[in-house]
């Protein structure tokens, strides 16, 4: 993101730009719905948790077959360490966005990936014992993408808002006859 | 909220810590009750082979009268909820409860599934499938194992000619003991452990906060202030700020701040020269 001035000014052959008011503010407008965006993933994860919390019994069962296709499931004690080292790596990666001010979001595949570990406890049988932990990995992976896109769009925003108030000087200016 | 230095710098910490400790101490106490229920099935599985190996002669010698003295007196023991004794057919022949004798036994229940699934029963299975947990009716969780009592030759070989030497599995010993001792352990764990989490949360957290305030938000506050009063015309405050890199900027404001008095101080005295010199005209 550099502090140039956005694409939307048009121009009508003289050599001032008159800027368009609804382009310029489309960037603004869609940062906010970037940041709004965030929410919406944690809701899509609670939504699935409460199917978590109850094992998913609203979903029908595999057949057996499948479940010998399928093989045995990994044991609860490699699922929980690959759990230990995905929310170790996952709250690493963020908070080394937020030291280089990166706007870079990963929500919808974190959700992903905490869908997988629900999935994996629960053909293990083993959800009751597990499902906080996998909760709580998520909140917590979740609640530090959503704090770290809402800055880095709230920083953007400003950033945006000023060339804008720059510009508008500069419109005044020109406007002003005699200057 | 979110909007101050202390908060922005603050909170993703402390999210971030308090997150992955819990996760860690779920998982760690998850780990740790998964063995501690192990230990103790596999002491319960001792229990249960102790009391079949005690048996076997009274069994042998079909005492049933010592057999009913040895379930009595280990069902007398501190812990123990039940202990009987069923035979092939699933019907109770001795039981600490005299009430259960001659009662039979569903074979699609918990503890008898795992080897009664399927038409054929199967003939051997591990220790952890043949425990089974539930809350019995005055209230106490019970973990109780069923462990079958297997033909030998010495008992198709006895005088007494009572079984084949076809029949693999004779009867089975159901043995329940009390979870209560289990549970206090475990909420013992728990409790130590959220101690110990919330300790840690305050030393990590608390500490970066206390560094933090004292060595750049006081400071940077002290500055802002400084330089806000400036900005309101008040040229003549101190500023004081010994903080590492942050008295390096202090100085630097406070060198400004002199510069901007002394620019207004001049411009003063040359307005007043001005005035004097237009009167005396």
């Amino acid at each position: 993101m550099g502090n140039h001035p956005p694409e939307s000014f048009q121009t009508d052959g003289s050599d001032k730009q008159k800027p368009s008011k609804p382009l310029e503010n489309e960037k603004i407008r869609r940062l906010k719905a970037r940041s709004n965006r965030t929410f919406y993933v944690m809701a899509l994860f609670i939504a699935l948790s409460i199917g978590a919390m109850r094992d998913f019994d609203f979903l029908p069962s595999f057949p057996p077959r499948l479940h010998e296709l399928l093989g045995e499931p990994p044991s609860a004690g490699m699922i929980s360490a690959t759990l230990l080292l995905y929310s170790f790596s996952a709250i690493i990666l963020i908070l080394s966005r937020m030291m280089s001010g990166s706007g870079k979001y990963g929500g919808f595949t974190q959700v992903g990936y905490l869908a997988g570990f629900y999935l994996f406890f629960h053909f293990s049988g083993t959800m009751e014992e597990y499902f906080w932990a996998v909760f709580t990995a998520g909140m917590t992976i979740l609640g530090l993408e959503i704090y770290q896109v809402w800055t880095w769009c709230r920083e953007e925003i400003k950033i945006q808002e000023e060339i804008l108030a720059a510009l508008e000087r500069n419109r005044h200016k020109d406007d002003k006859p005699g200057d | 909220m979110f909007r101050t230095l202390p908060a922005r710098a603050i909170v993703p910490v402390a999210v971030a810590v308090t997150g992955f400790v819990i996760v860690c101490c779920i998982l760690l106490y998850s780990v740790m009750k998964t063995d501690l229920i192990n230990d103790t099935i596999i002491h319960e599985t001792n229990l249960t082979d102790t009391v079949i190996k005690s048996a076997r002669y009274a069994m042998l010698k079909s005492d049933r009268e010592t057999l009913r003295n040895i379930i009595a007196n280990v069902g007398d023991l501190q812990g123990v909820e039940h202990l009987r004794i069923f035979n092939k057919e699933g019907r109770i022949m001795f039981s600490v409860d005299p009430r259960e004798v001659s009662r039979i036994i569903d074979k699609k229940g918990a503890g008898c599934i795992g080897c009664h699934a399927g038409p054929v029963p199967a003939s051997s299975l591990g220790p952890m499938d043949r425990v089974r947990r539930f809350t019995n009716e005055r209230g106490t969780e019970v973990l109780a194992i069923a462990a079958p009592i297997y033909n030998e030759a010495a008992c198709y070989n006895a005088g007494c000619h009572f079984h084949t030497a076809g029949q693999k599995v004779l009867g089975t010993l159901d043995i329940g003991l009390s979870a209560t001792p289990l549970q206090k352990t475990l909420a013992l764990m728990r409790g130590r452990m959220i101690i110990f989490s919330v300790m840690v949360l305050i030393l990590t957290v608390g500490g970066v906060a206390a560094l933090l305030r004292r060595q750049i938000f006081i400071p940077l506050r002290e500055i802002t202030e400084f330089t806000s009063d400036i900005n309101n015309g008040n040229l003549n405050r101190e500023l004081t700020v010994s903080s590492g890199e942050l008295s390096d900027l202090a100085d630097g404001i406070r060198a400004v701040a002199l510069q901007l008095r002394n620019a207004v101080e001049e411009t003063e005295k040359l307005k007043k020269d001005l005035e004097q010199t237009k009167e005396q005209k």
